[in-house]
């Protein structure tokens, strides 16, 4: 008698305790935001304690960066650690492309556009190889800088994305758009021309258009605007284009 | 030969163990030094011992007497502190050793090991398949061949080891416990491979503390008590003062010359 | 029939006089290897090598479409934790478990010298330690062309260089263990693997002392800690610096030196010993 007892109340004891597990568990609220200010050690601590797993370290970093971002996106946008874990992911692997324009991107969200495009700057300098870095850098002193120049200096990045090999061939056209729109008519000429010279039948369409929208009407305040091609173009292109912004010109 | 001062390694001289011996201990003495203080304990204190060639000899003494430090010593497996050690055999590769409580490679088969150890002698190819398949049909183990070794019982692992002490057809065989853990079975086969080296003129010493294995197998006995061979002599002749060979080495043990054993 | 004169000290040259040194080395070489490969524990280290490297493809898919280089970095991090871990331990106690276990005895009442033994059981670990890289990398290989859709010759190169700073270890953890316990070679051992990932550290340490007996003693460290890092190129696997193949092969040949040396200081230790 006693026996069975005993089992039996070992087995409600098991039975209460499982019951207990499984309702804590079941009834936990839901994790809080965790501190978005997170410990990120120096990338000069991991470049001499462990120089053959820094890619690893910087991947690892890299993870948690991208799990920081997604789960304080989601609650409280504050991003207090994410320049540091940018610096450091971005200085233990220099050719980790997609840190950077992860953490670009990220940066934005964290109000911190200036520190953003100093990593792009950064990413460029060590990728001049990649036009991604210089475009994005264009884009984002276009949409975020401020001052009348910003729309040269992003038509300067764009430049110099489309001047590396493989690089889209919008680039040449945002970049003349943006120095006309910046003020530098001359300088969006030149860049409209090298549109036209470089791409195909609908890229030297849109040069057409782009350069109809900034040169004058008459004449020969026309030509004068396209006096800088000269130089900057080839006899036969230049008089194809010559034709197309004259047509319907009388003599 | 030169005997050393206490302390200095021997440098011994060839000139032979002479005529008909095959292994000849004299003088030896092995000192170690143990624990943290590396106290010096002296293990041998001037050993003598003959074995002529073709004697099946029996090395008794109680646990501790340095039987197994003797034949280690002889073997150069240990470095002596002092005296000399002379083997009538023309190089060790004519010597079989089993050791005490042997173990072996626990994921070799018993055929893989006796394959590594006939190749340690340089026995290749043809030749050493066939030695290893003979001694393994010898030592009765040619079914459990390709089994691997940590699947033998404490027997079978007793019987490759002997196995393994022949695989180069020696001349001179030392035989450290060779029956532990054999049961009766294994004992006799045991046994019967002793006596069939001796029938082949293969001197053999052996340590056992089954007396009635030494006194069925030997010719001669040496017994050794505290690092010294206190008695040495045949068979016959200890068996002419006591009653069975286990008295005989009680007194020996027990007393020695004091209790009027002549040697 | 002349005596043979017992006695020499164990290892003396005079000892060992039949039996071709070249074929007991491949004989040993042979029997660790055997030894070594069938252990179970060995086995079961492996499979978790391989988990862990699958491990890598979940990481992957956290990585925001970076999964090729989550499965090299992390991938090459495990064969070289595991492929360590495996020969460090084994390499520590394969001469403690034979004198323990007494199956030197059996090994030395044979003309083997204990030069044969010691590189004997270096060549067979190294067989093994070869075959168990080999599979990882080969694996790790196959999983990064899944994903990448092209072959990745640097992971294959990385992991053989993994392997050289993996025997150079293991020769230095089997001179420790001719002393040493197991256990306290394989934590050596695993030291020096740590220090060889920060020679560069030890030379500028080199530089900075003020004193003539710190300096060197730096020097001293530096020298005789190997220089690992320098053959190290799982960086340009992910896409990082390409390596100067030059000076990776020349710091290959120093680490073929280096192993040269720990191996003749461990024979010349183990000669000395009585087991």
């Amino acid at each position: 008698m006693g026996g069975w007892l005993r089992r039996l109340a070992a087995v409600l004891v098991v039975l209460a305790c499982a019951g207990g597990v499984v309702a804590y568990q079941a009834t936990r609220p839901p994790k809080a935001a965790s501190d978005p200010r997170v410990f990120v050690p120096s990338p000069r601590f991991f470049l001499d304690a462990s120089p053959a797993f820094r890619t690893a370290v910087a991947d690892a970093y890299y993870l948690l960066m991208v799990q920081y971002y997604g789960e304080h996106v989601k609650t409280d946008m504050r991003f207090d650690s994410l320049p540091q874990m940018a610096e450091l992911v971005t200085t233990l692997s220099p050719h980790f492309t997609r840190a950077y324009l992860f953490a670009a991107f990220a940066l934005i969200d964290a109000g911190r556009p200036d520190v953003s495009y100093e990593l792009l700057q950064r990413g460029w300098r060590a990728n001049p190889g990649d036009w991604r870095f210089p475009a994005y850098a264009g884009f984002f002193v276009y949409r975020y800088g401020v001052g009348k120049e910003k729309d040269l200096v992003a038509s300067r990045w764009y430049q110099r994305a489309a001047a590396v090999p493989g690089s889209p061939d919008y680039l040449p056209r945002l970049a003349a758009r943006l120095a006309a729109k910046g003020g530098d008519r001359e300088k969006a000429v030149v860049m409209w021309g090298q549109a036209y010279l470089a791409g195909d039948k609908y890229a030297r369409r849109k040069a057409v258009e782009g350069l109809e929208q900034i040169l004058p009407k008459e004449k020969q305040a026309r030509m004068r605007a396209l006096a800088p091609l000269v130089d900057t173009m080839p006899r036969a292109a230049l008089e194809s284009l010559l034709a197309e912004l004259f047509r319907g010109y009388v003599d | 030969m030169s005997v050393a001062q206490s302390g200095e390694r021997v440098e011994t001289s060839p000139g032979g163990a002479g005529d008909g011996v095959a292994l000849a201990v004299r003088g030896l003495r092995k000192t170690v030094h143990v624990g943290f203080w590396r106290r010096p304990v002296e293990i041998l204190r001037g050993v003598d011992l003959t074995v002529r060639r073709g004697e099946v000899v029996g090395l008794l003494g109680p646990n501790g007497a340095g039987k197994t430090t003797t034949v280690k010593v002889a073997l150069g497996l240990m470095r002596p502190t002092a005296g000399s050690v002379e083997l009538g055999v023309a190089s060790l590769s004519r010597v079989g050793y089993l050791p005490e409580n042997p173990y072996f490679y626990e994921y070799l088969t018993g055929r893989e090991f006796l394959a590594f150890c006939a190749r340690l002698f340089g026995l290749g190819g043809r030749e050493r398949e066939e030695r290893v398949a003979r001694l393994l049909a010898d030592v009765g183990l040619e079914r459990a061949a390709d089994v691997q070794l940590r699947k033998y019982s404490k027997g079978m692992l007793q019987r490759i080891g002997i196995a393994q002490a022949l695989v180069n057809e020696p001349e001179l065989v030392l035989l450290d416990e060779p029956m532990t853990g054999l049961d009766p079975v294994g004992r006799v086969e045991v046994k019967r491979i002793i006596q069939r080296l001796h029938g082949r003129g293969t001197t053999v010493l052996f340590n056992s503390h089954i007396l009635s294995d030494v006194h069925e197998l030997c010719s001669h006995v040496a017994i050794m008590r505290e690092g010294r061979v206190v008695w040495d002599g045949e068979v016959a002749a200890a068996l002419a003062q006591a009653a069975t060979l286990e008295e005989f080495f009680m007194r020996v043990v027990g007393g020695g010359e004091a209790a009027g054993v002549a040697p | 029939m002349s005596p043979v004169v017992c006695c020499a000290p164990p290892g003396d040259p005079a000892r060992r006089r039949d039996g071709a040194g070249l074929s007991q080395v491949g004989a040993i070489a042979a029997n660790t290897f055997r030894e070594t490969i069938r252990d179970r524990v060995l086995m079961v280290i492996v499979v978790f090598a391989l988990v862990m490297i699958l491990g890598a493809l979940w990481l992957g898919s956290i990585s925001l479409g970076q999964e090729g280089r989550m499965m090299k970095d992390f991938g090459l991090l495990a064969v070289t934790g595991f492929g360590l871990i495996v020969t460090v331990f084994i390499a520590a106690s394969l001469v403690r478990k034979e004198v323990e276990k007494r199956t030197v005895f059996v090994l030395f009442s044979k003309p083997v010298s204990r030069g044969a033994f010691i590189v004997g059981k270096f060549l067979g670990l190294s067989l093994t330690a070869a075959a168990v890289l080999a599979g990882m990398g080969l694996f790790l290989f196959a999983l990064v062309w899944a994903i990448e859709g092209r072959p990745s010759g640097m992971v294959l190169a990385a992991t053989a260089l993994v392997y050289l700073q993996v025997e150079t270890v293991m020769a230095v953890t089997i001179l420790f263990s001719t002393v040493a316990s197991a256990i306290l070679s394989a934590v050596l051992g695993l030291c020096v693997f740590v220090a060889g990932q920060l020679s560069d550290n030890v030379l500028s340490l080199t530089r900075l002392g003020h004193n003539a007996v710190t300096e060197a003693a730096s020097w001293v460290v530096f020298v005789v800690v190997p220089n690992l890092t320098a053959v190290d190129v799982k960086a340009a696997a992910v896409g990082e610096q390409a390596p100067d193949w030059g000076s990776v092969a020349l710091w290959a040949a120093y680490l073929v030196a280096y192993i040269v040396v720990a191996l003749a200081l461990a024979v010349a230790v183990f000669r000395r010993r009585e087991v």
